[in-house]
């Protein structure tokens, strides 16, 4: 890279690409599955990293924080999820949004969108987090460039699959941006913007 | 929180999806409104469409909150909030959360188009020159229209060729650039949604919810 701008560019985005790209699953239209699984799959493990570390990273005792509770002057932050919530409902919707695509029902139990309101453990809400992953990562492996635009149902309508592989990583990036911003309100971090070993 | 996004995001791809499976011969959901309607099949979906409509979807959601946020407020941070047992220090102001993504949108779609980031641009929040509320808006819309002249450029064959993008050092899928572009935007999207809301505003997209 000659050009020092792009250079520092790479070097301050803040994106974990690098290591998803470096796999070479991502690197070229071969190896297992379609160019257009592989491409998507390389996604999903993307935003699984980064998505169940922040489950991981909120404590116990603060799993069920809502940023409504710190009742602070000027906000607007009534109704809005608790982070367990946000956690069951990724989960949820990802066995929901990846289900057509399977050709198979939509798993029992999964109550999406907002999961089973009796699984209140975090232990359960992250093995429930894990395993909407997994079923993602078997699911994607029947998107093909020659099925990517046939129409599939997903809650009463007709969508094409690869639109619905869009929302599924568009909607786990979306409630992985507001989990950060209530992790740090908690006084945690991120995983993903910790320093990173050298 | 918000309860009907996943809903908002189906009703849009429906819409779409619907009018295409009218012309795919396929059950499709939505209604013809004019007889002229009835007797015109829709084009079938392609990759270029479905791109398109996926920018599209993030555009709508992202420049409604940017435009949300009060100019006098356009550089908060949640670390002027101090609240007690908070971290955020060094995050992004409300300002710099825009210009990132639209950087990024630069940088993403300009790997597929060919059009280069705009002079300055020395880091992931682009050229320290664009400061106001209308700047940083107009820099947003014009990323994204590059967006929509990659997904013009895209079609089954070309989607799963590589291009080189700046922080990866092998080549990467259309596809890929593509659908990380998007998510990246609403990664971003999500942690703005919360800063309008600790300034009072209900985003956008859950007004009336």
């Amino acid at each position: 890279m000659k050009d020092p701008g792009m250079l520092r560019i790479a070097i301050l985005f803040s994106f974990a690409i690098t290591a998803v790209a470096q796999s070479p699953r991502n690197a070229a239209p071969s190896g297992p599955g379609s160019p257009f699984s592989v491409a998507i799959d390389a996604e999903i493990t993307k935003i699984e990293t980064q998505f169940v570390a922040v489950a991981e990273a909120m404590p116990e005792d603060k799993f069920n924080f809502s940023p409504e509770n710190l009742n602070v002057q000027g906000t607007e932050l009534k109704g809005v999820r608790t982070f367990a919530a946000q956690v069951r409902h990724v989960a949820a919707d990802n066995f929901a949004i990846w289900a057509p695509m399977t050709g198979k029902p939509e798993p029992e139990g999964i109550k999406a969108p907002n999961g089973p309101e009796e699984m209140k453990s975090r232990q359960e809400i992250l093995k429930f987090l894990r395993d909407s992953f997994a079923y993602s990562h078997k699911a994607v492996l029947g998107l093909t460039s020659e099925n990517a635009l046939e129409l599939v149902e997903f809650r009463g309508s007709k969508v094409t699959r690869i639109s619905l592989a869009f929302l599924a990583l568009t909607h786990v990036n979306d409630h992985y941006g507001q989990m950060v911003v209530y992790l740090r309100m908690c006084g945690v971090v991120p995983p993903g913007s910790r320093p990173r070993p050298r | 929180m918000r309860h009907l996004r996943v809903f908002c995001l189906l009703m849009v791809l429906s819409f779409t999806a619907g009018a295409m499976a009218q012309g795919s011969g396929s059950a499709g959901t939505a209604k013809p409104s004019t007889p002229q309607a009835q007797t015109s099949p829709q084009p079938a979906p392609t990759i270029s469409k479905v791109i398109d409509r996926q920018i599209s979807i993030i555009e709508k959601e992202f420049v409604s909150a940017a435009e949300a946020m009060p100019e006098d407020k356009y550089n908060f941070t949640p670390a002027g909030l101090n609240l007690q047992g908070s971290d955020y220090k060094g995050v992004r102001t409300f300002a710099e959360e825009v210009r990132h993504v639209a950087t990024a949108n630069y940088m993403f779609w300009g790997a597929i188009t060919g059009d280069q980031m705009l002079p300055g641009t020395n880091g992931p929040n682009g050229p320290d020159n664009i400061k106001t509320k209308a700047e940083i808006l107009k820099y947003l819309k014009d990323s994204f229209a590059i967006g929509h002249k990659a997904a013009g450029m895209l079609n089954s064959e070309n989607i799963v060729s590589t291009v080189k993008i700046p922080m990866s050092p092998n080549p990467v899928s259309k596809l890929f650039v593509s659908t990380f572009a998007v998510a990246h935007g609403f990664d971003h999207y999500g942690q703005m949604v919360e800063y309008l809301r600790m300034n009072g505003i209900v985003p956008p997209a859950s007004q009336g919810q």
